[in-house]
């Protein structure tokens, strides 16, 4: 109740302010309105819904697409382009944070069953997916009138950006639950390596589609050299931020939540600068300083969890706000069958690749309701096929948007309750039990 | 390179010049960093090196209110009535009467100097004349931290110098926070206009709501990492709004934060939380109001040198007035008033709020006026109230203790 009544007075106060807008405010001072409404209103909607036992994250997200555009328009297009940097950090922050979950001896030892779960789970949803899309191409708006072969390459095309997971629900969810369980780290490893791969394949894909179906675009799609170079420069750059990292924490070691919010932004921007793909090189970073210290990355990630928290609200939703509504609603019948067709395809995948190289039960049970949700590299990907294909490209967006945004109103909510079916989390107290809980975990590995 | 990427060096590169050496140099040397800070981003500026052009620095516009905000926050936590009434009266009337005359001295002098070097209308000049006044009667604290930190005990005078610098905030906030409010420009979708007054209610209304609110918000939060979030929030929205509506955010933020710390059971929490976060936006309100420096060679020298003058018999005096009136002055010490000399960054942050006003007269000379204060007394403060308190520590460790004495 105290919460309902604080989203309305937030709600309330908000309105008032904006009616006075006359239209010529600069736009920093909205934007930071807006920021700070956010963070409150999601956060205040993420405490609600975990009454009814939803993750947080569904809540944010709830928040974005409540008072986004689509509903009560308190945030609008303009404001979600000017907080876009936001978004940026906040991808940067999970990447780096994702990597550092990863530790290299663990990885070793889960390398077998790691990948061919992955293996397996990818081939069959990309083939599951492209097969629906072929199959029920009269009703998809990007294949409508097609011959066969373009039917294919897009299909295709399709695919290789639908099988794509969500790096950053899993590590929000594990960030919130503070879950370090098999499932827990199965999936993260998963998500983590899968969007390499999707990246390499997507690339890959493109370059055959852009010879079968002529583009009336000028714009060109990635060579196989810019590809070459945004993974292996990624790797590059990567590393020599972690070593510059580590070397930090090992003589200096202060200020940490500064130096956090620093490297994040540094690495974003250098990446950017030297054309490399942000997600990977920050987590390479994150993977090399917590590797190759003795200590790990334990401090720098406490405060790197304590920056990233009012980021991570606002990314999400924003995330939401993004969600157009109505466009969902116009193409749902397809929108829904590709999502229950690559749930489906995904938990299949997952199980018969556990099967295969002998992972555990609840492995074998839950790791595929982790994989369920989408965002972030999918849209990046998305994105790049309507630079290529306006027309076709920009109807495949609006299909893939609604298949994310029910997705990501899916996907987190899944997550959890493997999570909690596994028992790597309590139930309501959002905290793990069976690996020790991050806070623990953070105590024990400091000096 | 790009604008973002080198400005993320230079914070880089200066908080860690902090750490390696002004951290040693305050320590050794009683030198406090800050000025550095400001130095740089003048060099960095579109008067120097351009890196941080026009364009990059309005892109982070958002960042300079925030912190803006945060720094209100910080002062609004000191106001914690319960701890303020164990104070007694008289402290209170030594400060207030320091802070007002200096206020009130530098406001006049400033005026007559606006109108007459200047050429300015009354009307026009009582703004800027107003606001150096504000930002003179400001003091940096940091100095009397490491004097007490050096000298290893806290004394009377130590303690006075604290609440001084307290209420010298409190009265500086407040008259920026009056004047912005004051001078509205009135561009509101309203059916009648707003008058000064009303705006005056508004700029309190959203601190003292938004404290309350956010009080209901935190509720017996004790996590730190969820106060973070809480405060931040808080403390951005609030700024926000104050900034959206071309008001004060460090005096929106000064209000909300004091009435949060008066409603919460958790008060010890949200200023250990605050002050943890503090350093980064200090860093970002010393750069940027280094870089948004814009030297106006026609007029300047006199007003700006009068602000410093004025400012130091102000200080000298207005608390050795003050002293004496309150019959304070042998526990004080005829020279305390020069401890107070010192400049931080709340005053650069009062001169950035000024600059930003909408249509504020003459900006330049006020925002030099508060670059040149810092630039000149920031490093030396911790020497100045090192230099009026190690005397009368040194008398009092002399002057035999009468039986009884506990103090």
């Amino acid at each position: 109740m105290r919460r309902a009544v604080i989203l309305l007075l937030l709600w309330g106060g908000m309105e008032l302010l904006l009616s006075l807008d006359k239209g010529d405010h600069t736009a920093s001072s909205e934007t930071l309105l807006v920021f700070g409404f956010l963070i409150l209103a999601a956060y205040t909607v993420g405490e609600i819904v975990t009454v009814v036992q939803l993750p947080k994250v569904t809540g944010y997200l709830a928040a974005g697409i409540l008072f986004g555009p689509s509903a009560l328009g308190v945030i609008s297009l303009h404001s979600i382009a000017e907080l876009a940097p936001v978004s940026r950090l906040a991808v940067a922050l999970i990447a780096f944070l994702a990597g550092a979950e990863l530790r290299w001896t663990e990885l070793r030892d889960r390398a077998k069953p790691l990948l061919t779960m992955l293996g397996v789970e990818l081939a069959l949803s990309f083939a599951a997916i492209m097969g629906l899309l072929v199959v029920a191409r009269s009703y998809v708006p990007f294949l409508s009138g097609l011959p066969m072969p373009e039917t294919l390459v897009l299909s295709a095309l399709f695919a290789s950006v639908a099988i794509v997971h969500s790096p950053a629900v899993v590590m929000a969810l594990l960030t919130e639950t503070r879950a370090r369980g098999p499932v827990a780290r199965t999936t993260l490893g998963m998500v983590l390596v899968a969007d390499i791969v999707v990246v390499l394949l997507f690339s890959g894909l493109l370059a055959i589609a852009r010879t079968a179906v002529p583009t009336s675009a000028s714009a060109s799609g990635p060579s196989l050299g810019m590809v070459a170079w945004e993974i292996g420069g990624s790797l590059l750059v990567g590393a020599a931020l972690g070593g510059a990292i580590a070397l930090y924490m090992r003589f200096v070691k202060r200020e940490l939540l500064l130096f956090a919010i620093v490297v994040t932004f540094f690495g974003s921007e250098i990446a950017r600068l030297a054309h490399v793909e942000v997600l990977l090189t920050l987590l390479v970073a994150g993977f090399v300083v917590e590797n190759g210290t003795k200590q790990g990355a334990a401090e720098l990630l406490h405060a790197m969890e304590r920056s990233a928290a009012p980021v991570f609200v606002v990314f999400f939703a924003l995330a939401g706000a993004a969600i157009m509504v109505r466009d969902v609603l116009l193409i749902w019948p397809i929108a829904v069958a590709v999502v229950a067709v690559r749930a489906i395809a995904i938990a299949f995948g997952c199980h018969v690749g556990a099967r295969l190289s002998r992972a555990g039960h609840m492995e074998r049970r839950y790791v595929w309701m982790g994989l369920v949700a989408q965002a972030g590299v999918a849209i990046g990907l998305v994105a790049v096929v309507s630079e290529v294909y306006p027309e076709r490209g920009a109807q495949m967006a609006t299909l893939f948007l609604a298949v994310i945004a029910i997705n990501q109103l899916l996907g987190p909510v899944l997550s959890r309750i493997a999570l909690k079916n596994s028992g790597e989390i309590e139930t309501g107290s959002g905290q793990g039990s069976s690996e020790p809980a991050l806070a623990a975990e953070t105590a024990a590995r400091t000096p | 390179m790009s604008g973002p990427l080198l400005l993320i060096l230079a914070v880089a590169v200066a908080y860690l010049a902090a750490h390696v050496a002004f951290d040693w140099l305050a320590r050794r040397f009683l030198i406090i960093s800050g000025a550095e800070y400001l130095l740089l981003g003048i060099l960095l500026g579109p008067q120097i090196a351009n890196v941080l052009s026009v364009e990059v620095m309005a892109s982070f516009s958002p960042l300079v209110t925030l912190s803006l905000g945060w720094v209100g926050a910080i002062v609004g936590t000191q106001f914690h009535i319960p701890s303020l009434v164990r104070v007694r009266a008289l402290s209170y009337r030594v400060a207030f009467g320091e802070a007002m005359l200096t206020l009130i001295f530098v406001a006049l002098v400033e005026l007559a100097v606006m109108e007459w070097w200047l050429g300015m209308s009354e009307l026009d000049a009582v703004a800027p004349a107003v606001a150096l006044g504000a930002i003179a009667a400001v003091s940096a604290p940091a100095g009397i931290g490491i004097v007490a930190r050096h000298l290893g005990r806290r004394s009377a005078l130590l303690r006075q110098l604290e609440i001084t610098t307290a209420i010298d905030a409190l009265v500086a906030i407040v008259a920026i926070g009056l004047l912005l409010a004051l001078r509205h420009p009135g561009d509101m979708a309203v059916s009648r206009p707003i008058t000064p007054t009303e705006w005056v209610v508004i700029s309190l209304g959203i601190g003292i709501i938004g404290g309350a609110m956010f009080e209901l918000f935190l509720g017996g939060e004790r996590d730190e990492d969820r106060l973070f979030i809480s405060l931040a929030g808080a403390i951005i929205l609030t700024s926000g709004a104050a900034a959206f509506l071309h008001l004060s955010p460090i005096f929106t933020a000064m209000v909300m934060s004091a009435t949060l710390v008066n409603l919460s059971s958790n008060r010890e929490a949200i200023v250990r939380t605050l002050h943890s976060s503090e350093r980064p936006f200090y860093f970002v309100l010393l750069i940027f109001a280094g870089a948004t420096w814009e030297p106006s060679l026609r007029a300047w020298v006199i007003p700006v040198l009068l602000y410093l003058v004025a400012r130091a018999v102000a200080k000298a005096g207005g608390a050795r007035l003050a002293a004496r009136l309150t019959g304070t002055l042998t526990t004080l010490g005829p020279h305390w008033g020069r401890a107070l000399l010192g400049q931080g960054p709340l005053a650069l942050a009062l001169g950035l709020e000024y600059v930003r006003m909408p249509n504020a007269p003459v900006p330049n000379v006020v925002f030099t006026a508060a670059i040149a204060a810092v630039l000149l007394l920031d490093i030396s403060s911790a020497w100045m109230v090192h230099s009026v308190v190690e005397p009368l520590t040194a008398d009092a460790d002399r002057t035999p203790r009468p039986a009884g004495d506990v103090s």
